[in-house]
């Protein structure tokens, strides 16, 4: 085995190649994409709310800015949001984001450096379904970021730091509450896999409510935080309930979309509820069948939020892809993963093709760019039930002769 | 009655574990399906090719109809009569002066420009400067926008005609009588206030680049190495566009030409519309393209019954054959392809020259009424009418009928490649004793899994797609186009020299790690496999042609153990690759379309296509 590049050269080859990146024009002709940002991470709605908030009018008032109040806060104070500026800015969150990724991975083999350290960072920052999002500036970035900060810390036992890095992102995004239940287990037990040998919870229990406690403090504090910045509670409807109810029916990757535009508007709400609660269904199965390995049960549940959440962009299923290299040890046991790919492979040159064809061409028409979604979330349903049964075959043994493992 | 049920459920639940029943039946069907999977590989691919030769057969096809009903072809009177004709005449003459004179493209887009405001058009010129590889291209195009009467100007419709025919891709015969067609048409249209949208006449310098040229001024898209001025007139979104092309004295049939640039299609309707108004108001016969249905020279020895379907299907091959030279090549068979991409539905009328019995007054009167027609229209056309095959002038294909055949192509390469795939993994156990299998425990049948080295086949397979992108950086060069000959032979020598370092790949052990060539066999198949059956919904022509260039020839490829035959077999896949970088002047057209007009054939072909052949080429390179 030859020695692997050091991380400690690649990564800032790898950082400094995508800053080139998106130093170049590219975002704008990709902000608009509707599989890059959604309308609850645009960067134009972004600009939009922050001009009408600079210019003391209510930005949640007219139906277009749907992102968090704390995005108002950091863009007016801190940040000036210049197009390069925000290139760069975007990029380094990518960049937090891959160091996360390869901490996670470090701490769970309990090394302070390994050889795969280069393939993680390269797997997070040269995936196409994360920096192309990253390029047209979606603020989903920003959510991935914290996501993985939040594993991080939780994966080394920093709690408070974690916990907060979960309060923050559940701020940006609600769906993101799914991680929470993994999260917590997580700083209860360790990152360290026992996917080969499961075993029933090891944590201690009695650490759990007071983690839960602390979590709802942060987001507590963080709610009136967003509440004072933008004067009021008109932020929660437009903010967190757009990701409820669905208002705005603007094309995307996801499977909501096409549903809701096809409904009749008195099933619209028993049906929105058949959605988002489809989404809870799966916290705690997950965690407590993959209540010896807290991290695996995480990654589970951002596959799942990359299947089915509503206003999904490529940087959902992205994270869950990039994470994947975190659990190596399952890799042999997945069944199909050429499938997968292939399916991905299909999916991801169908969609922009048919969403060229539905909007810009005028041959197609919706059906086409649904059709394609269709072949997206198989993929990623795909993708999720290999990654399942791998995590669950990997505690049967190797494969043998004369032996099958059949589920019951 | 019990009896067979009984009977039905000893069937579908045999004794014993009901678990061991179902593993035994999966393990049956796989095994049933692999071990017949060649065949099963064999029977799509002939399935695919002869459904491909069975396109022009008359039995696929259907007869047109209009699916819109706002349309309402020929269902008007028409008012063009031969005073108007005399007008065409006497525009005509001018015209002819104009050309007598050998006039500069300026000079004449002012006296055409001169002649709109004479009939009370407010009219304009634009000129325009392209530069490219090859050199500049420049003209004058003339414009003018007759207000429609009854609404506010939110839609229009465009007749045009450009200054040189399309016959010979622009050869340079004049299209003097569109032109005179589409002034006296100004005239005569302007006389009747029935018009629900704006009409905008384009009378467009030189072939295609012209009209390029108006287009993205109309729509405000810029090209970076076109200068053109700025339209002063405008006028609402463009819905379709006619398209005159008359270039004889005469003419005894109209020919529809409706491919646009990027394979891109009109609306059916649109031209189902025009094919009833012109055989049943203008009483003029319509083709698809300029060809005619000549009497074909069948052998007498084939029984007099089949005559007739042989002869339909050579002409309806012909066709076929000329819809898939312009559409796989991305070439609009006209001016009004680049309207497409505009999302203007447009077609070209061409008047066959012959010498006779047809004229401007038929002429007119089916434009007159084909715009009426337009007129009606009060939504898009229906986006289920963008794709099809004419075969004849009123039969055509449905997706259904020959989408498919590509599409078999392509699974069948699919089954290929994940065969190779999974083949790629194991490799049966000769060397070891039997007795030390039996001592370790470890495997007791003598097949013994590798590992699959995936990293660096998708380097090797990147690093050909820049070398593709490469080229055709090359290729667009003005170096390029000045030393052809000298240029194509020092590309292919640049590529085969950098391609045979596959030679000196290290060679691995093949019982733990997977070979190379096997692997790289197997994404290349999988990724050609994906590459037809999704350009199958874009540019079906397209690929067609690749699902018969690449899909037996990529499937073949292997390596061999002696380095003659390997170089042998190489050097055949790289004439495959890059052989047509000596046909100087499709590549000479292919580049300039993709300067001028956009067109992505040049840049599929270096980047998708020749590095997919090329892959091909390496699998017979590489250490077996």
């Amino acid at each position: 085995m030859k020695p692997s590049p050091d991380v400690g050269i690649v990564f800032p080859v790898l950082v400094a190649g995508r800053l080139l990146l998106a130093l170049t024009n590219l975002s704008e002709t990709l902000k608009h994409d509707h599989q890059l940002s959604s309308p609850l991470t645009s960067y134009f709605n972004l600009q939009e709310g922050i001009y009408l908030f600079k210019n003391g009018i209510e930005p949640y008032s007219g139906g277009v800015f749907r992102q968090s109040p704390l995005f108002l806060a950091l863009f007016t104070t801190v940040l000036p949001t210049s197009r390069i500026v925000a290139s760069i800015t975007w990029t380094l969150c990518d960049a937090v984001g891959a160091w996360a990724l390869i901490q996670i991975w470090r701490a769970r083999q309990r090394v302070a450096q390994t050889s795969r350290d280069s393939l993680i960072a390269a797997t997070y920052l040269l995936n196409p379904y994360l920096f192309l999002p990253t390029l047209a500036l979606s603020t989903s970035s920003f959510e991935n970021m914290l996501g993985l900060l939040a594993l991080m810390f939780a994966a080394r036992g920093d709690a408070s730091p974690s916990l907060l890095a979960a309060a923050f992102l559940l701020q940006l995004s609600l769906s993101s509450i799914m991680l929470l239940a993994p999260l917590i287990l997580l700083l209860a037990s360790s990152p360290v896999s026992q996917l080969a040998s499961p075993r029933a919870f090891s944590g201690n229990g009695k650490k759990i409510w007071p983690l839960v406690a602390e979590f709802l403090v942060y987001t507590a504090v963080l709610t009136l935080t967003s509440t004072l910045i933008s004067g009021g509670w008109a932020w929660v409807p437009q903010t967190w309930g757009a990701s409820l109810t669905l208002p705005d029916l603007t094309p995307n990757p996801g499977v909501w979309w096409y549903f809701f535009t096809e409904m009749f508007d008195h099933f619209r709400p028993f049906f929105l509820m058949v959605f988002s609660i489809h989404l809870l269904i799966y916290i705690a199965p997950v965690c407590l069948k993959f209540q010896y390995d807290p991290l695996f049960a995480a990654f589970i549940l951002l596959g799942v939020l990359g299947t089915f959440k509503s206003y999904l962009t490529l940087a959902d299923p992205g994270l869950f892809i990039s994470t994947a290299s975190v659990f190596p040890e399952i890799y042999p046991y997945l069944r199909y993963p050429i499938v997968t790919t292939l399916l991905h492979l299909h999916a991801s040159l169908l969609m922009p093709l048919f969403h060229h064809l539905w909007l810009n061409q005028g041959t197609g028409n919706a059906n086409f760019f649904y059709a394609t979604t269709l072949v997206f979330a198989c993929a990623n349903g795909a993708a999720l039930t290999d990654f399942i049964w791998a995590g669950l075959r990997i505690a049967i043994g190797e494969p043998q002769d004369g032996y099958v493992v059949v589920q019951e | 009655m019990n009896h067979i049920l009984t009977r039905l459920r000893a069937f579908l639940s045999p004794p014993g574990d009901p678990v061991i029943g179902r593993v035994r039946r999966k393990q049956a069907i796989v095994s049933a399906l692999t071990r017949r999977l060649h065949l099963i590989n064999c029977t799509l691919f002939l399935v695919g090719y002869l459904w491909m030769a069975a396109i022009p057969s008359p039995r696929l096809e259907k007869g047109t109809y209009i699916d819109e009903n706002a349309l309402q072809p020929g269902q008007v009177n028409t008012y063009w009569d031969w005073g108007d004709v005399a007008n065409a005449d006497r525009y005509l003459e001018q015209l002819e002066g104009l050309r007598d004179h050998n006039s500069t493209s300026e000079q004449r887009g002012n006296i055409l420009k001169t002649e709109f405001i004479k009939l009370g058009i407010p009219a304009s010129t634009q000129n325009y400067v392209f530069t490219s590889s090859t050199g500049k291209v420049q003209g004058t195009n003339v414009y003018g926008v007759l207000s429609s009467p009854r609404t506010s100007g939110t839609e229009a419709m465009v007749i045009s005609a450009s200054w040189v025919s399309r016959t010979g891709q622009g050869d340079g015969t004049l299209n003097l009588r569109g032109v005179s067609t589409v002034l006296a048409l100004a005239n005569f249209l302007k006389r009747y206030s029935l018009w629900a949208k704006d009409i905008v006449f384009v009378i467009s310098d030189n072939y295609v680049d012209g009209m390029q040229a108006w287009l993205n001024a109309y729509h405000g898209s810029t090209q970076s190495n076109l200068q053109a001025d700025s339209l002063e007139l405008i006028s609402g979104v463009i819905w379709t566009a006619l398209n005159i092309d008359y270039p004889g004295h005469s003419f005894s049939h109209l020919g529809i030409f409706h491919e646009g640039i990027n394979g891109r299609l009109p609306n059916q309707d649109l031209l189902n519309s025009f094919h009833h108004i012109s055989t049943w108001t203008g009483g003029i016969p319509v083709l698809v393209y300029d060809h005619l249905d000549s009497p074909s020279s069948i052998p007498s020895w084939i029984p007099d019954a089949y005559h007739e379907e042989i002869h339909a299907y050579s002409y309806r091959s012909k066709n076929v054959l000329r819809h898939a030279g312009y559409q796989a090549r991305g070439r609009g068979s006209g001016v009004h392809g680049l309207f497409h991409q505009f999302r203007i539905d447009a077609f070209t009328m061409f008047g066959l020259p012959a010498t006779g019995p047809h004229g401007f007054h038929a002429l007119g009167r089916t434009i007159e009424s084909t715009l009426r027609t337009t007129n009606n229209l009060l939504e898009r056309l229906h986006a289920s009418f963008f794709f099809y095959i004419l075969t004849a002038p009123d039969r055509f294909l449905k997706i259904g009928s020959f989408l498919p055949s590509a599409v078999l192509i392509s699974v069948a390469m699919m089954f290929g490649g994940l065969r190779e795939w999974s083949d790629a993994a194991w490799i049966l156990d000769a060397t070891t004793p039997l007795e030390k299998k039996e001592a370790t425990g470890q495997t007791s049948g003598p097949w013994i899994q590798r590992s699959r080295h995936v990293i660096p086949v998708l380097g090797i397979m990147l690093s050909t797609h820049l070398l593709g992108g490469i080229l055709f950086s090359a290729l667009t060069t003005s170096w390029f186009s000045n030393n052809q000959m000298v240029a194509s032979a020092m590309l292919i020598c640049v590529a085969f020299t950098t391609s045979l370092c596959a030679l000196f790949a290290p060679s691995r052990d093949n019982k733990l790690v997977a070979p190379t060539h096997q692997l790289l066999k197997a994404l290349n198949l999988c990724f050609a496999s994906t590459v037809i059956s999704i350009t199958t919904v874009v540019n079906f022509s397209l690929a067609m042609s690749l699902a018969i260039l690449l899909g037996i020839p990529l499937s073949i490829s292997s390596p061999s153990q002696s380095l003659p035959l390997r170089l042998i077999r190489f050097t055949m896949y790289s004439g495959l690759s890059l052989g047509w970088l000596f046909a100087h002047d499709e590549l000479k057209k292919a580049v300039w379309d993709w300067e001028i007009l956009g067109v992505w054939f040049a840049p599929f072909v270096c980047v998708v296509y020749a590095p997919l052949v090329l892959q091909a080429g390496l699998v017979c390179l590489l250490p077996a």
